[in-house]
């Protein structure tokens, strides 16, 4: 069985007028268990159709999706959702929470998806969000966060289904120098004490270094570029 | 629910706007309708609670009792027909009592009488006092009503444009008839009302206005073809065919539907917008695992709690308007149309969320990547 995350020859294609574009060209990428890769690119380079296709929100025209074993390009709209659910962990940029929902139900919410919370689903999410250094704000509601704090508890929804992917989009957009590398680095420590496949697609260079390989996207095309040639 | 509940709680401004008026509408709706059932058991109550199954009329008096003319001797073939236990003829005609000789405005009442066959199933109970006896036929029993307006037990009063005048033996309750309060007499006694200008009975034998039966099942259209010159409809065919009972129904149900469509779309679109509003917010939970079902159920719990408790506070509202209001309005609440209606404005506005639910369900994950390439 392949662990992780493992894309072989994914194309996406869109129908531009007459043209084709292909925001997607033959994209190949195996991301182990523990390993945290970044993908780099220019604006409108195909990062995000390329974490669409990895995150099961979008169907590859062509090519293979295998995420820890199992092929998600043949399946239907609510397998997706169940693959999204169990499967994934999506970090996405600042202020993508529920306003409405204090960081521990931001977690709860997320074991409600799939049916009733338990009390150790309960204690689960709380010793989570105090491993990441929220458990002072488990009452607190997203609008009485700071930006860090914020991504942490994104990080921590992204974890309480104990996925095996995490990917992460921009997930440092918003903060400034030092709560962008702190935000990274915790992402990264957890991914390898968690043992998780991740992928962070960023434009932030400054935070490669907390990345195992790094790989740059362009026009569709991705390919591994040497962590010395970016530093 | 979770969310459902979460979201009312943090956004109360927002919800206890509209829950106020959904509130305003469903007292409304409640306030209506007890009207309506009020207008209309002034305007036929003496008809509603008549213990009798179908009606004879004239052929050709569109089922009311103004316009129809029989003789009494159908009573004695109408009683051999299939199915029917009892029968027993009936007259009405309007008049006005006046207290003693009294020529205040205040002292005329409007009443309506109405002749039966003393101790027949058409007599009503009587609440105080005494019933009618064939042999005293100037001892009348009047609707409780009357009591408001100053007569007593054992008062007499005189009919306007008459020189015959009628004691009250008895009070009975419930008993109106064209909103007005209902007399019963002797029906010898109606007919020398009825009748008083010579030729107005048109040489009819023992005229009545109708004859009422008893008997489940009567079988209308072989009293119809066996007796002719008659019309034989049933007690609620009756009820409708008397005089402005339809329209002054039809307006208030006319009212009942225009609020009913109201509230529909009030909070159809209300949760439209709303789910517009938070479009971003549902495509991230859908982009981290959520399904339709889940957040769908979201948004109509939410639609449920806030009509339901909407529709109790109108309801309370309702009950304790009527508690203030003062004793001549035709108010009259009927806990089973209340409940009715409750239904009725839930489902409606369930169904009007479900075009929200419709959106949930089209807006796509992808959204929540902040751009879509």
């Amino acid at each position: 069985m392949t662990e992780g995350l493992q894309i072989t020859a994914a194309s996406k294609y869109y129908d531009e007028g007459l043209n084709r574009i292909a925001a997607l060209d033959r994209v190949s990428i195996k991301v182990e268990p523990g390993e945290f890769v970044a993908v780099v690119g220019p604006s409108g380079s195909g990062k995000s159709t390329f974490l669409s296709v990895a995150g099961a929100l979008l169907k590859a025209s062509e090519g293979e999706v295998i995420l820890h074993g199992k092929d998600i390009s043949k399946l239907s709209g609510k397998q997706l959702s169940d693959v999204r659910l169990h499967e994934i962990g999506f970090i996405m940029q600042a202020s993508n929470l529920v306003p409405y929902l204090n960081v521990l139900d931001q977690l709860l919410v997320v074991k409600r998806m799939s049916g009733k919370v338990r009390a150790a689903d309960k204690a689960m999410a709380i010793k989570l969000l105090e491993e990441l250094g929220l458990g002072t704000k488990l009452k607190s509601y997203p609008e009485e966060l700071s930006g860090g704090e914020k991504q942490r508890t994104a990080i921590a929804r992204a974890l309480i289904n104990d996925p095996n992917v995490i990917l992460a989009d921009e997930p440092t957009a918003s903060l400034d120098t030092k709560r962008a590398h702190e935000v990274a680095s915790l992402i990264a420590h957890e991914v390898r004490t968690r043992h998780k496949a991740a992928i962070m697609v960023t434009h932030d260079e400054r935070l490669l270094t907390y990345c195992d390989k790094i790989y740059r996207m362009e026009d569709g095309k991705l390919s591994l570029a040497e962590l010395e040639s970016i530093h | 629910m979770f969310l459902a509940l979460k979201e009312l709680r943090h956004s109360r401004t927002r919800f206890l706007m509209i829950a106020i008026i959904f509130v305003l509408i469903s007292w409304l709706v409640f306030i209506l309708s007890g009207l309506g059932n009020g207008l209309s058991t002034l305007a036929a109550s003496t008809f509603k609670t008549m213990r009798a199954d179908y009606v004879v009329f004239e052929q050709g008096s569109k089922a009311s009792m103004s316009k129809s003319l029989l003789s009494n001797d159908l009573s004695a073939k109408l009683a051999e027909m299939p199915n029917v236990s009892a029968v027993s003829p009936m007259g009405t005609i309007m008049a006005s009592a006046i207290k003693g000789s009294s020529k205040l405005n205040e002292d005329k009442v409007d009443i309506a009488i109405i002749g039966i066959n003393p101790g027949s199933f058409l007599e009503p109970a009587i609440i105080e006092g005494t019933g009618l006896t064939s042999d005293q036929m100037t001892k009348v029993i009047v609707n409780e009503t009357m009591k408001d307006e100053g007569f007593k037990l054992g008062d007499t009063f005189q009919l306007d444009g008459s020189t015959e005048s009628l004691t009250i033996v008895g009070f009975v309750k419930n008993q109106t008839y064209n909103h007005v309060a209902a007399v019963f007499t002797p029906i010898e006694e109606w007919r020398k009302l009825a009748f008083a200008a010579p030729g107005s009975d048109k040489g009819v034998m023992d005229p009545v206005n109708a004859i009422m039966l008893q008997g489940k099942d009567i079988d209308r259209n072989t009293i119809n073809e066996q007796l002719s010159g008659t019309d034989t409809v049933t007690r609620a065919a009756a009820v409708q065919g008397m005089p402005g009972y339809k329209e002054e129904n039809g307006t208030i149900m006319m009212m009942l539907v225009f609020l009913l469509a109201i509230s529909a779309f009030i909070i159809g679109v209300f949760f439209y917008v709303f789910t517009m509003q938070k479009s971003n917010q549902f495509g991230i939970m859908k982009a981290i695992g959520a399904k339709n079902g889940f957040l769908g159920k979201a948004v109509v719990s939410q639609v449920f709690v806030l009509s339901l408790s909407s529709i109790i506070v109108g309801i309370l509202l309702t009950y304790g308007t009527a508690a203030i209001m003062p004793q001549s309005m035709p108010f009259m609440l009927d806990t089973k149309l209340v409940f009715t209606y409750s239904i009725v404005l839930l489902v409606i506005s369930l169904l009007s969320s479900l075009v929200s639910v419709r959106t949930i369900s089209k807006i796509d994950p992808l959204k929540a990547l902040g751009r879509v390439e």
